[in-house]
């Protein structure tokens, strides 16, 4: 059979680098030198990463009182749901022994709150939140609709079981006089919440805009009049709401709650002295066996951590050098056993 | 039921509705194909599971993924495989169009018309014409051939390619090429059912009152075609899909590789994992809500009917597997596919597997085959046309004691000798066949000077066959022969000056040195396989009777003239020299005979053949009679010419510890003869068992005494080098695994193996045959050969390959694990049935070494990264369980489930599996024991596959405990909480992303720039996807989708959330750096070693490894080996074969008359013997 010299060539495959698998690569080896040297690096860099971390951890100051069994007449009451409407307030005084430099901030703290529960986490209705359709609350199981049927704004679970509790902080300056620590509920949010997330349908009166809707259950009022003199601040755009929305990891977590006026007496921060905080107690931990508690804290570089992170790093580091030791040791040893001569 | 089939009467025909001509090898149509394709699909259990999944998430109840993270990839997958069966389709429809649209005559309204063959209906005649495919099952009526015989050619059904003769019945073939008296043929045929048997047929044919009954001589079956033959006319009996080829195309067998199994009982496993899981978390679920979710109520009460913890706990257990089902996602399906395709492709495009004198590419006919090429632990390979090239050339011949041809030197070195050498010049001559060439002057010296031995040694390998001769258009002599032994030394007597010419039943024309010389052939003494040896008497033109007798040395020097005795030494010494070279033997005598004693011994011949009972004995005891006394005149040595490499690649793979085995159709003789010439077999073997015993006792005995040979032997040997048959453990212990010192080789025939083959005797074949180095199965059918491969491949749990070329290997192909096919041979069978095809024997090597090897180097290393991924991707849900009441919530964003292993990590351990080297192709090939930890399962097995779950799990508790640990009590940079599920879901996927990353960074050991695009695509389009889904426009348009607004910006612009990535990093990577460091260290494997050596001269070529003595030692051993049939030196001397140019004379001494028909009947029985078993399940396509 003749072949034409065409046909031939047709066939014969291209001898092009990726078909001949022959493109130039570069081989990865571990060469006992590298590793070493990549161990050693990453040994140096985690210890001095987890030095630096635990003592910056160690430079905030970091008060943390829990309330819930202080204010045990208020647990008590707030016990019984039915209850809600009678208030209830508790004082709790401390000592703050040194003084807190810088910008401090006020937190609450919940444990045993479980926010990331499933069921719960996906309660809330995104489109209602935004302000385009306030009546919609199709994702907001289990609390959607009121017993009369008209819709729930803001409607879920999350919205519902929103933190109600307000803490003051007053400074105690002597016995008699107590000014209230100025306290700022802006800038707790992050931009995109307050900017984009979160946004009031465009009305001049709120009130109206909300009109045949019905508060969450277990509000006290509603939505609209969460913060009646600051418009920027009301409705859906109240930071203490955009923050309770935004649902916690864990079932500890704590919250900002107000950020520190530094003006006039708290320019440098919080002077050492009495401090009270008065707290209307609304919010029911007791309940579920969890517990409340208020913080207050100051910051490092990299934000408010504990020592985990710094620990971690430090025994990461630790580890790494150890290894690098232990492997550089058997390398060395394996070098003077046999000479690595490839037999073929 | 028996089918009834009238000539030339359509309507008669329809009653019965046989089936037309039309073939469909396609599946689908256009509108049958969605509906059967989509069914198909859902049959896979993969496919299954994923929708029974994809049910469950649409029940809200239970639903805690949304729909898309797995409606997404199934789509994609279903469509996928959707349009690649289309195509395939489509192409098997246009292959049934055009086999449909072959046209043929059909003698419709007493006229010829042509006709397309899905037209072609039972009962209608048709004509065929020289070289056509027959077009369906036909009755032969008759021929343009004197007897209405006619030839045909069955390489696409059985392989064979020499021609079969096949006769019409005397009544039809006087019909002839009469169109008219054809046209009023009407005879009914009575016959058997459409079945597979290709040799049988039973029918009746009624015509004109009389009854004839029809037997598969008469039959042509479609497939075939015709040759020789200028015309014939037959009646179809069988059309379309009822042909005996359809019906024995049976459906292919679909082969899966060890590693799918493994993988298969690794997801079985998986899924009990997950179900346990399940349960943990179900409960867990159940105590939670008891205890602490029921006080949770107030901010999440139940709904209606779901008012029980574990009501809550069975649903919650729905609902985490669900979520934990990405463990074994769809992707490692579609990637395991797309990587074997990969490999395919390379296999294609390889041109070092490119055989330029065929245009053949290698080609990987099955893509889903390729990790189990590099774990292949026995080879049966066929051997002619696989090891050898089926080509029979004459080497080198000894006359009166002296060798003429070339002087044998080191292999290595011939091949350049042969280039320097000038071949003699044959051209002076005119009819002269310009393929032969031979390198020794002195032969064509002697033939001048006019040595009489020389001449007569000639005279008898031109007189002494059964080769026709004509001339072909242009004037050249052409040879047609059925033996290529035979062939190889008629054409070397013709290039030396003594060419056949021509034969007629009672002479043989020759021309001598060029005169003309017509010798009368008076007798033709037969070979067969008992004898051993072919004879003619002759009278040459001075009146002298002769006779040239041409056979075994074995046989004829027993049957010398005492007078030989100085002569035979030294032949003898000649001749084990040249079986020491491997090639073919055959001894040359002649014998002057007294005219009144061949008188007498032709009288008893004639007397012999009239006899009625024991015919053959008495003949056979004539024919020794005559046939001693005789005259040694010398010795000739043909080469069955190996393949290229086939040595070289034989003990490559040896030495890559493959088994090879020989199973051919072939004789003994010829079957030892290549084993030596390809060093499968050495004399410095121990000991060549060889079993032939003709019932079960005494093949049991056989085995039993090589068995006990063997062993005692071994215990002899003390100090012998111990070869381990198989390190691995197996796990059938039905065969005791020994320790074997020395090299055995057995060699066993067909019929001794139909014996051992029986359940009782099996294991101590296998068991013999695995302890020796070499085993040979000779004249083995077709379903033996198979049966031989199912043997090994049940009971010794071993990975095989067959490799073959012709239709008789079908059978092998199709059941050993691997099918490795011939391909720029005629016949296509092989190449269909296979899984891969080359075209020459040594690309095996290659194949396997470097193809094989990677392949299953790849998938390993891709199924260990892809197990640890999606287990450190998984388990981390399983963590966050415990923190979060057990309420099935996934850890991640919905989005980045459903694109972490589709878009973020599937392109780097794509590339990884597809390109990634260890070793060069180069060292693969130099150094076969790197091939070893295939075949021991040693890269991706159980213990592999829990450390790689190990591994996944230890990555996921890093990447859960150490965000949560930071995130406890941490707060942003402004002093905002940044410990919110958003924040979280987004830091794990980023160190996940990232940790896998850097995994697959490390697992890629050979970065080319497509590894460098992908790793670093697929970082770069995660941060875009995330700022993208993460941004303020998507958000606007799909608040509900998109809830993780401006997450990506906030979490991403904190220092302590990289601090907390790069630790997590730090901490699941380095470990296993210091494993593989160790590892690497303390035990190195192979190609560690190689990777090491290779690194440190990269410059330097590889030293060749340790090349195969290529030179055999010669001892005391018959070559003898001759491929040749009994029965056509009866053909011959009835003269039937011959054209009727002059018709043969009627008188003649030595016409034999006897029974007329019975030479063709012989011939037939004795040409289908070999394939008589052939095996059903052989698939023919058209």
């Amino acid at each position: 059979m003749e072949e034409r010299p065409q046909h031939r060539l047709s066939r014969l495959p291209d001898n092009s680098a990726l078909k001949q698998q022959e493109l130039p690569a570069h081989r990865l080896y571990f060469t006992a030198r590298r590793v070493l040297f990549v161990f050693f690096t990453t040994g140096i860099f985690c210890l001095c990463m987890g030095i630096i971390l635990i003592l910056s951890a160690r430079s905030t100051q970091e008060i943390e009182i829990n309330y819930t069994r202080i204010c045990a007449n208020c647990a008590k009451l707030r016990e019984n749901a039915s209850n809600f409407d009678k208030e209830c307030t508790c004082s709790i005084p401390f000592y703050l022994s040194g003084k807190m430099m810088g910008n401090v901030y006020m937190y609450y703290k919940l444990y045993g709150f479980y926010q990331n529960l499933y069921r719960y986490v996906r309660s809330r209705s995104n489109r209602q939140l935004v302000g385009k359709d306030i009546k919609a609350v199709d994702d907001c199981a289990p609390f959607k609709m009121s017993d009369n049927k008209t819709p729930i704004v803001p409607c879920g679970a999350i919205a519902n079981s929103m933190f109600n509790d307000t803490i003051i902080l007053l400074h105690n300056i002597n016995s008699s006089v107590q000014i209230k620590v100025p306290m700022l509920k802006s800038g707790l949010t992050w931009w995109t919440d307050k900017y984009v997330k979160f946004q009031n349908p465009s009305s001049k009166n709120l009130a109206d805009e909300f009109r045949g809707t019905t508060k969450p259950p277990n509000w006290p009022k509603p939505i609209y009049d969460l913060e009646k003199k600051d418009p920027r601040n009301n409705g859906f755009l109240n930071d203490d709401f955009i923050v309770w929305m935004r649902a916690a990891a864990f079932p500890t977590f704590k919250k900002l709650y107000g950020r520190l006026n530094r003006t006039h007496h708290f320019i440098e921060g919080l002077p050492a002295g009495n401090y009270s905080f008065n707290i209307t107690y609304n919010f029911p931990v007791t309940r579920f066996h969890g517990e409340k508690s208020v913080v207050l804290s100051t910051l490092t570089w990299c934000g408010g951590n504990s020592l985990f992170l710094g620990l971690a790093y430090t025994v990461t580091g630790a580890i790494t050098w150890l290894a690098s030791f232990a492997m550089m040791a058997i390398h060395i040893m394996l070098k003077n056993k046999k000479i690595s001569v490839f037999h073929q | 039921m028996e089918r009834i089939v009238k000539a030339n009467d359509r309507e008669y025909n329809e009653k019965f509705q046989y089936a037309d001509n039309r073939i469909h090898t396609s599946k689908y149509s256009i509108l049958t194909f969605l509906p059967i394709n989509l069914f198909e699909q859902f049959q896979r259990v993969a496919n299954a599971y994923f929708l029974c999944l994809l049910i469950l998430q649409l029940i809200p109840e239970i639903s805690s993924l949304t729909w898309f993270t797995t409606i997404v990839p199934l789509v994609l997958v279903i469509t996928m495989t959707a349009v690649k069966d289309a195509t395939d389709d489509y192409f098997r429809h246009k292959s049934d169009n055009q086999v449909n649209n072959r046209q043929s005559e059909v003698l419709i309204d007493s006229k010829l018309q042509n006709e397309k063959w899905m037209n072609v209906k039972a009962g209608d005649i048709i004509k065929l014409e020289n070289n056509q495919f027959v077009a369906a099952d036909l009755l032969l009526l008759s021929s343009s051939e004197p007897h209405g015989l006619c030839y045909v050619e069955t390489a696409e059904l059985d392989g064979e390619t020499n021609l079969k003769v096949r006769q019409a019945l005397s009544v039809t073939s006087e019909l002839g090429a009469d169109i008219n008296r054809l046209a009023r043929f009407d005879g009914i045929v009575v016959c058997e059912a459409p079945n597979n048997k290709l040799d049988k047929f039973m029918g009746i044919l009624s015509w004109k009152d009389s009854k004839h009954s029809l037997n598969n001589e008469k039959i042509i079956l479609r497939g075939c075609i015709l040759r020789n033959t200028s015309w014939c006319f037959g009646m179809v009996i069988f059309a379309g899909p009822d042909t005996k080829l359809m019906q024995n195309s049976g459906k292919t067998k679909f082969k899966r590789t060890s590693i799918d199994r493994l993988m298969n009982a690794l997801v079985l496993w998986i899924f009990g994992f997950l179900i346990c899981l399940g349960i943990i978390l179900a409960i867990g679920n159940s105590i939670w809500e008891s205890q602490i979710g029921d006080q949770f109520r107030t901010f999440l009460f139940w709904n209606e009917g779901e008012k029980s913890s574990v009501f809550s706990g069975f649903l919650t257990f729905w609902s985490y597997i669900i979520i934990l089902n990405t463990v074994v996602p769809i992707s490692l399906y579609v990637s395991v596919e797309v990587i074997r395709l990969g490999h395919s492709y390379f296999i294609n495009w390889d041109r070092k597997m490119y055989y330029s004198r065929k245009a053949t590419p290698a080609e990987a006919r099955t893509t889903t085959l390729n990790e189990e090429l590099g774990q292949i632990e026995y080879i049966f390979s066929d051997k002619t046309g696989t090891l050898t090239q089926n080509i029979m050339t004459f080497k080198r011949c000894s006359i009166n004691g002296r060798i003429y041809g070339e002087v044998p030197d080191d292999l290595d070195q011939k091949t350049e000798i042969t280039q320097k050498k000038e071949p003699v010049d044959f051209s002076v001559k005119s009819q002269v066949d310009r393929e032969f060439q031979f390198f020794d002057h002195h032969l064509m010296e002697s033939i001048k000077m006019g040595d009489p031995k020389v001449h007569e040694f000639l005279r008898v390998l031109a007189l002494c066959h059964t080769v026709m001769s004509e001339e072909n258009s242009a004037g050249e002599l052409i040879y047609q022969v059925q033996s290529p032994d035979e062939g190889a030394l008629v054409t070397a007597a013709r290039n030396f000056g003594f060419i056949f010419k021509s034969r007629t039943p009672e002479t043989i024309t020759i021309e001598e040195l060029g005169t003309l010389v017509t010798y009368q052939l008076l007798a033709f003494l037969d070979f067969n396989n008992t004898r051993k040896r072919m004879s003619v008497i002759v009278r040459n033109p001075e009146g002298q009777i002769k006779l040239y007798s041409k056979g075994a040395d074995t046989i004829l020097f027993e049957k010398l003239h005492p007078s030989n005795e100085v002569l035979l030494s030294l032949t003898s010494d000649h001749l084990s020299e040249f079986a020491g070279e491997g090639l073919r033997t055959l001894a040359i005598a002649y014998r002057d005979l007294d005219d009144k004693y061949f008188k007498e011994w032709h009288k008893m011949l004639e007397d012999a053949n009239a006899a009625t009972e024991e015919r053959d004995e008495q003949i056979a005891g004539l024919y020794e009679e005559i046939e001693r006394d005789l005259m040694l005149l010398g010795a000739t040595a043909v080469e069955d010419k190996l393949q290229e490499g086939v040595i070289e690649t034989v003990a490559s793979l040896s030495l890559a510890n493959i088994k090879i085995w020989v199973l051919t159709g072939d004789k003994q003789e010829t079957a030892i003869n290549i084993g030596y010439a390809c060093n499968m077999l050495t004399d410095d073997m121990n000991d060549v068992f060889v079993i032939a015993g003709n019932n079960a006792v005494e093949v049991r005995e056989e085995l039993r005494k090589a068995k006990e040979n063997l062993s005692g032997q071994n215990r002899n040997v003390s100090n012998g080098h111990v070869v381990c048959e198989k390190k691995q453990q197996l796990e059938l212990d039905s065969i005791v695994e020994e320790t074997v010192t020395g090299d055995y080789a057995l060699i066993i025939n067909g019929h001794s193996l139909a014996h051992a083959l029986e359940s009782d005797v099996k294991n101590d074949l296998l068991e013999l045959a695995c302890m020796c180095k070499t085993v040979v199965c000779c004249r083995v059918t077709p379903l033996q050969k198979a049966q031989v491969v199912e043997l090994v491949k049940k009971y010794r749990n071993a990975v095989t390959l067959a490799i073959g070329d012709g239709a008789n290997d079908v059978s092998m192909i199709k059941s050993a694990h691997i099918g490795v096919g011939i391909s720029g041979q005629e016949g296509l069978q092989a190449v269909l049935a296979s899984d891969y095809s080359f075209a020459q024997f040594r690309y095996l090597q290659r194949l396997l070494l470097v193809h094989g090897r990677w392949s299953y180097f790849r998938m390993c290393k891709f199924l260990c990264y892809f197990f640890y991924k999606n287990f450190a991707f998984t388990l981390v849900h399983f963590w966050f369980g415990f923190f979060c009441g057990f309420s099935a919530q996934t850890v991640y964003d919905q989005w980045f489930i459903t694109l972490f292993n589709i878009v973020y990590t599937s392109l780097p351990v794509l590339a990884m599996g597809i390109f990634d080297q260890d070793v060069s192709d180069q060292n693969s090939m130099d150094c076969p024991q790197l091939y070893e930890p295939g075949q021991l399962n040693l890269l991706f097995n159980k213990r592999k596959f829990f450390i790689c779950v190990l591994h996944g799990i230890y990555t996921s508790l890093a990447l859960f405990f150490i965000p949560y640990g930071a995130f406890y009590n941490v707060a942003g940079e402004d002093g905002q909480h940044i410990a919110d599920y958003q924040s979280f879901a987004v830091t794990m996927a980023t160190s996940l992303v990232i940790v896998v990353s850097v995994q697959i960074a490390l697992d890629t050991s050979y970065w080319t720039f497509i590894n460098h695009v992908f790793i670093w695509g697929s970082i770069a389009i995660y941060f875009s996807i995330l700022f993208t889904m993460h941004s303020n426009g998507i958000f606007g348009i799909f608040p509900n989708q998109f809830p993780f607004v401006g997450n990506a910006r906030h979490s991403l612009t904190q220092k302590c959330i990289w601090l907390v990535i790069l630790l997590t990093t730090v901490a699941s990577v380095l470990p296993v750096v210091v494993f593989r460091f160790l590892k690497v260290n303390l035990y190195p494997t192979l190609s560690d070693q190689i990777c090491r050596w290779q690194k440190a001269q990269k410059k330097a070529r590889p030293p060749s490894s340790r090349r195969p003595r290529t030179r055999r030692s010669s001892s005391r051993r018959s070559g003898y080996a001759f491929a040749h049939q009994e029965g056509y030196g009866e053909l011959i001397t009835s003269g039937k074969n011959m054209r009727t140019k002059n018709p043969p004379p009627t008188s003649g001494l030595e016409k034999t008359h006897y029974n007329s028909t019975s030479w063709i009947e012989n011939l037939c029985k004795k040409t289908t013997e070999t394939v008589s078993s052939f095996s059903q399940d052989k698939t023919v396509k058209l």
